[in-house]
């Protein structure tokens, strides 16, 4: 039993440590993403995000494939982090649940 | 989670296949326990429990000069890079799987990380890690052949080390796993193996090896062994 509990406590180490990381990844990633608006035959760029609850577009004119290329591995990226971090919390939660019980953790 | 960590862990594999690293690293540590299996086809074997981590021992010196950036490579399967220690050992962390990797210590050792710039990391550098490398076998897991210690070094390296260990259930998870493989390969009817390797050793090391297997009361195995 001891074994188990131990690989318990470690895993839920682990999973509180990884959780902290993600959240810093996301925080790295460019915030936003770019929406391609034709306006009289021309492509213009404008960048989505949320700020304080509210949608704004801001306007950032034509851009480099480069660029393009950077915010759409972020969007990936973004999804992919944020459905990973929700894993974790899911897997703290379950640990911390299963690791509760007479003794003290 | 079970079935998504094994399909992950080979993904992994496949990928550091691919990109030409696989055959400079030996799969070490927990996970070996269940590749094992292939190697015990036939024979009364059950794993024991193992954690997220896997461990990945990395030949030094590196024989390679390939550049190839691993946390790179395993970033578009959502690893991202953790620090372990306050020495900041890289480790590559998923919900499912959490790797880290290891060089063998050389000379008096240092708690530094050992540098390996051509794949994007840095290792810790573990006693100890030498003997595993000597005895390797090859498992295909899955079309992927994986460099894993042959079990009686795994063992043998496991009874040294659960005595050094300081947190009880590693102790007893340790010596558990060195039990199992070790009557799974008198099972098997490599007593003569087990038996070579441990006469390959240095005495002191001789020495540890009984005094773990006395603590564990493996009077089977100790048996064998005299």
């Amino acid at each position: 039993m001891g074994v188990i509990k131990g690989v318990l406590r470690e895993e839920l180490e682990n999973s509180l440590q990884m959780k902290k990381d993600y959240e810093r990844e996301l925080a790295k990633l460019p915030k936003g993403s770019l929406v391609k608006k034709v306006i009289k035959g021309h492509e213009y760029y404008y960048l989505l995000l949320r700020d304080a609850g509210k949608v704004k577009f801001i306007y950032k004119g034509k851009v480099s494939e480069k660029e393009i290329k950077k915010y759409k591995e972020a969007k990936r990226l973004r999804a992919k982090y944020r459905k990973l971090l929700s894993q974790v919390k899911k897997q703290i939660k379950f640990l911390r649940s299963s690791l509760r019980g007479k003794e003290s953790v | 989670m079970e079935k998504s960590q094994y399909k992950l862990c080979i993904e992994v594999l496949r990928k550091l296949y691919n990109a030409g690293v696989l055959k400079h690293i030996i799969l070490i540590g927990s996970w070996c326990m269940p590749f094992y299996k292939t190697y015990f086809a036939g024979i009364r074997y059950m794993p024991s429990i193992k954690t997220r981590d896997m461990d990945l021992l990395i030949s030094r010196p590196l024989k390679t000069s390939k550049k190839i950036d691993i946390p790179e490579l395993l970033k578009s399967i959502g690893f991202i890079v953790g620090f372990k220690g306050s020495q900041g050992y890289i480790k590559l962390e998923h919900p499912d799987l959490v790797i880290e990797f290891l060089v063998p210590e050389k000379g008096r050792g240092t708690d530094k990380p050992y540098q390996l710039p051509q794949l994007g990391l840095n290792a810790q550098a573990l006693r100890f890690l030498n003997f595993l490398i000597t005895n390797i076998i090859h498992v295909k897991i899955e079309d992927i052949s994986v460099a894993l210690p042959h079990p009686a070094n795994f063992a043998l390296h496991k009874l040294i080390i659960f005595q050094r260990r300081k947190n009880p259930e590693k102790v007893a998870k340790d010596r558990d796993a060195a039990i199992r493989i070790l009557n799974a390969l008198i099972d098997k009817g490599e007593i003569g193996v087990i038996r070579d390797v441990y006469n390959s050793i240095p005495q002191k090391w001789q020495i540890k090896v009984m005094q773990g297997l006395e603590k564990a009361e493996a009077d089977k195995i100790l048996a064998v062994m005299k």
